[in-house]
């Protein structure tokens, strides 16, 4: 660890029962965040995912000190600054507008935290030159900023946030305004900087991809609370509820009825078949629960003569992608999505044909029925 | 700039009704524009016939006009510093104290009233407050002699005539400001005063500088405030220009003072156009963050700001009200009997002058709206030859001092081949042409945010061009026209600048009136007619205001925000 925007020794962060209330022009007083409690750990990344309107920038905002709190308490490392505005507060911040300061060209936007902290001029010079190499903006000193592309404009703000050796970066969409593909190596940047520097970081989107590809671990966030957190394969393989399934990649939800309990597996009765389920905590026979099956966990072969098992269907209709190739399969009363690596040529599996599906009970995940 | 776009952009040689109107259009703008102002040279710096420029220069070198050149100057320049700051200050307020919406109306309100009087509206109610037998300095204070008329109220009154200019100008400027970008600040460690110094002013600056140059314009052109307070020891330039052509019947003597006049006033121009409209910095990003609280404002800064506000909004609306009172009495200062008389007056011997001022104002407003949408739309959809030289032309008697364009058509319709002079025509185009470029510029401001594609997609769907313009492109300049109507209208009945050149036995004008009574010391009814102007004006606002305000048109002018500059 050498050189510009090194924090010196990581620091976490914690919150515990943020709220935060808003005053809307109908609704009245409504909670933009309600009861959340979170923990970052030094150097980690955590991730606040969730549709619009969950409270992630919300929080976010809350740890930075732009808003505060109406309840709960916020620590960055082991102080509390619940009361301190955001410049007392050390953290480095990337909007998703960047926020660059339109008068100031690149240099002076990047030394301006450099300045306010009275770093000596000599000082602070190498030390944006340093970081302006690390984002690969070298030479760019004297632009302006409305002289830059969008992707360049967001490496300013990330110079500008980390050059003042923050003791937690936040960000706030910070890649929701650049192009698809610009937006997958912006991310990769980040990370990359964030593991280098070991600055604790958290991040918001409502890009589930994106957060899956930057985190170390996300929460998930609906309605102001925390849904679900953890690390991403977690929550894709064992999420909690079906807003948590469906908001990170795609999954079959089946309504079913236990008909059997073992010893950790149910057998549940859905799509007019019967599908053992791994269930550490067993629900009692009878009940009605739901089944999140991921599309590419599921197996599909022809329904040939003397193959037994499994749930039986038809396929409906079949897109073809290239590396993969999707199914969808009417089984009983539901409509499910079957995903598969492309089998090679002339092995796709007809429209309208006869198809047998096969589920490992250790991935499909168990949900109740309601929520 | 205006930059033509769409398929409106059609050139001019294909369509003869656009070559025709253009041909109209140069044809009024040469003879109500450049003929008066070509009139206005010929008469400074020709004499039988030869170039003569000594004459001119030697009115100028009268130590007492060179004093009154000063005096002007350094007029324009402390009401553009003290008029900028209170305009500041209220900017700031406005869009950084937090306050509730109604306290925001109340003090729009009250802003606006100076800008919908007659400029020396203010003045009179300090010779009601501060003359020799003022409420306050005689009445309450009991001082004999109060030294009323010099520079100080002169600068004090114009300061608080013109500040709301600088208001209109810098609140819009300060709430553009990206809050994120203030949050940002903050978040690199910087305290509210940092971030309000090395953030917020430097991002004003061009704003202010704009306002600087619009009430240093505003007050090097005004006339009326100093004819009323400025007295025998602080001659300016427009006054001086008027008495000499009114008092020494020297026409020549004051086209050559109004002429020094163009000169700080062109410079002001040429900065405004070229030096501040590039300055202004753009919002780099697209799509603005989520919605914040500006912070900069500390909370103990808070009740002095509001305070600050506060007390020069009570100060105008003592002065309105004074006015107000003054016209209900019989005689302010001397007998505070309740009277109606005043407005008995005002509607049997003013009648005439209430009659001319609705005639023309009801015929410059019409008029005036329809040229300057009509100039707008060509300029932002049309191409055709000189259409920017056009653009400007048309802004050059709004830009000019009142002064300059009153003395000007003077020149240049006294005499045949154009006479005019005595009737209500000049008066009236005298009105369309000065007062109609905050419509042009409203018209093309809406056009420019106006997608052309909004325009291509009806004729995507079979319309004609006719019908495209009627149906799509004319409602959605409607608040355009409608905001400068409006201005039109105020104009018409407050301006007096120009226009105290041009009446006559025939056509008078009730800010002529008004003028003349103060000069008769006829207190009562000039108070009785300017809460008249100010009653009609601020009806016919309200009126405009709310059908501006059915009209849902994207970024439409609001009237109060057209009247800045």
């Amino acid at each position: 660890m050498r050189g510009a925007g090194v924090s010196a020794g990581a620091t976490g962060v914690r919150v515990e029962g943020l709220s935060k209330r808003f005053h809307h022009r109908v609704k009245g007083d409504v909670w933009a965040v309600r009861g959340v409690s979170l923990s970052v750990q030094p150097g980690e990344f955590l991730t606040l995912l969730g549709p619009s309107g969950c409270g992630k920038t919300t929080t976010l905002r809350m740890i930075a000190g732009f808003e505060s709190p109406d309840e709960g308490r916020v620590w960055i490392g082991d102080r509390d600054v619940t009361a301190l505005m955001a410049n007392r507060r050390d953290i480095g911040f990337v909007f998703q507008s960047y926020a660059l300061f339109p008068h100031l060209t690149v240099f002076d936007n990047v030394a301006y935290g450099l300045r306010i902290r009275g770093v000596e001029r000599g000082e602070a010079a190498r030390r944006v030159s340093e970081v302006l190499a690390m984002v690969g903006l070298e030479r760019y000193e004297g632009q302006q900023p409305h002289q830059l592309s969008g992707g360049e404009q967001q490496r300013v703000a990330l110079a500008r946030a980390i050059v003042i050796r923050p003791r937690v970066l936040l960000f706030d969409e910070p890649l929701s305004n650049l192009d698809a593909k610009l937006r997958v190596q912006m991310r990769d940047e980040i990370r990359r900087l964030q593991k280098e520097l070991s600055i604790t970081a958290v991040y918001v989107t409502h890009d589930q991809e994106e957060a899956m590809a930057v985190s170390d671990r996300i929460a998930v966030m609906n309605h102001g609370v925390v849904a679900q957190e953890g690390r991403a394969e977690d929550l894709y393989h064992r999420p909690a509820s079906a807003f948590v399934a469906q908001f990170i990649g795609r999954v079959n939800l089946l309504r079913g009825r236990v008909v059997e309990r073992g010893d950790g597996v149910v057998v549940v009765e859905a799509a007019g078949a019967r599908v053992r389920v791994a269930a550490g905590t067993a629900p009692p026979v009878g009940q009605v629960v739901r089944l999140a099956i991921r599309p590419e966990a599921v197996d599909i072969g022809p329904d040939a003569p003397g193959t037994a098992g499994g749930i039986g269907g038809r396929v409906v209709a079949r897109t073809f992608l290239g590396e993969k190739v999707d199914y969808q399969v009417r089984a009983g009363d539901d409509l499910l999505l079957v995903t598969r690596p492309d089998p090679g040529p002339g092995a796709l599996l007809a429209e309208g044909g006869a198809v047998r599906l096969r589920l490992a009970a250790d991935r499909v995940a168990l949900l109740p029925a309601t929520e | 700039m205006a930059r033509p776009a769409g398929p409106r952009a059609a050139g001019a040689g294909r369509d003869p009704a656009l070559r025709v109107t253009v041909a109209l259009l140069w044809a009024l703008l040469a003879l109500f524009v450049l003929y008066p102002l070509v009139s206005l040279l010929a008469r400074v710096f020709v004499d039988g016939g030869r170039m003569a420029p000594g004459a001119a220069l030697a009115v100028l070198g009268d130590t007492n006009q060179l004093r009154a050149f000063g005096n002007s100057l350094l007029l324009a320049m402390l009401v553009g510093l003290a008029g900028t700051a209170l305009g500041f200050l209220f900017a700031l307020t406005a869009t950084r104290a937090g306050l509730g919406r109604g306290w925001l109306a109340a003090i729009d309100a009250v802003i606006l009233l100076p800008l919908i009087s007659p400029p020396f509206t203010t003045a009179i109610a300090m010779i009601f407050s501060f003359g020799p037998r003022g409420l306050i300095t005689y009445q309450l204070l009991g001082i004999k002699g109060f030294p009323v008329y010099g520079m100080g109220t002169t600068f004090f009154s114009e300061t608080l005539t013109y500040f709301p200019i600088a208001y209109l100008t810098l609140r819009p400027v300060l709430a553009a400001i990206d809050a994120n970008v203030e949050d940002m600040a903050l978040s690199l460690g910087a305290s509210r005063g940092q971030v309000f110094r090395t953030v917020t002013v430097p991002l004003a600056i061009p704003g202010l500088a704009n306002a600087f140059l619009l009430l240093f314009a505003a007050s090097l052109a005004d006339f009326a405030t100093p004819l009323i307070l400025a007295g025998n020891s602080f001659p300016v330039l427009p006054t001086q220009a008027y008495l000499q052509i009114t008092g020494l019947f020297d026409l020549r003597g004051g086209a050559v003072l109004s002429f020094a006049l163009l000169v700080p006033a062109f410079g002001v121009y040429l900065l405004q156009r070229y030096w501040v409209s590039r300055r202004y910095y753009v919002t780099v990003s697209g799509k603005a963050g989520a919605r914040t609280s500006v912070k900069t404002v500390a909370p103990w800064l808070r009740p002095i700001l509001v305070t600050g506000c506060a007390a020069v909004a009570i100060t105008i609306a003592y002065f309105y009200a004074l006015l107000l009172y003054a016209s209900l009495v019989v005689a302010l200062g001397a007998n505070h009997a309740w009277t109606w008389r005043h407005y008995h007056v005002i509607f049997t011997d003013g009648a005439r002058a209430i009659r001319d001022t609705l005639i023309i104002a009801g015929l410059s407003m019409p008029l005036g709206g329809f040229y300057g949408v009509l100039v707008g739309y060509l300029v932002a959809r049309k191409r055709f030859a000189g259409r920017q030289a056009m653009e400007v032309v048309s802004m050059l008697n709004y830009a000019l001092p009142g002064t300059i364009v009153g003395i000007a058509y003077l020149i240049a319709f006294n005499d045949p081949p154009i006479a005019l002079t005595g009737g209500a025509l000049i008066i009236v185009a005298c009105y369309v042409f000065r007062y109609s470029p905050t419509g042009i510029r409203a018209t093309i401001a809406q056009l420019q945010q106006i997608d052309p594609s909004i325009e291509e997609a009806s004729l995507g769907l079979g319309a004609s061009t006719a019908t495209t313009f009627r149906r799509v492109t004319l409602p959605l300049i409607v608040p355009a026209f409608f905001a400068g109507l409006g201005v039109v209208f105020i104009r018409s009945m407050t301006a007096i600048s120009a226009t105290i050149f041009l009446v006559s036995i025939n056509w008078t004008l009730i800010t002529v009136r008004i003028l003349e009574n103060m000069t008769e010391l006829a207190l009562g009814p000039a108070a009785a007619f300017s809460v008249l102007v100010v009653a009609i004006v601020y009806v016919v606002i309200a009126a405009i205001s709310r059908l501006l305000r059915s009209f849902h048109a994207p970024g439409s002018a609001s009237l109060g925000s057209v009247l800045g500059g």
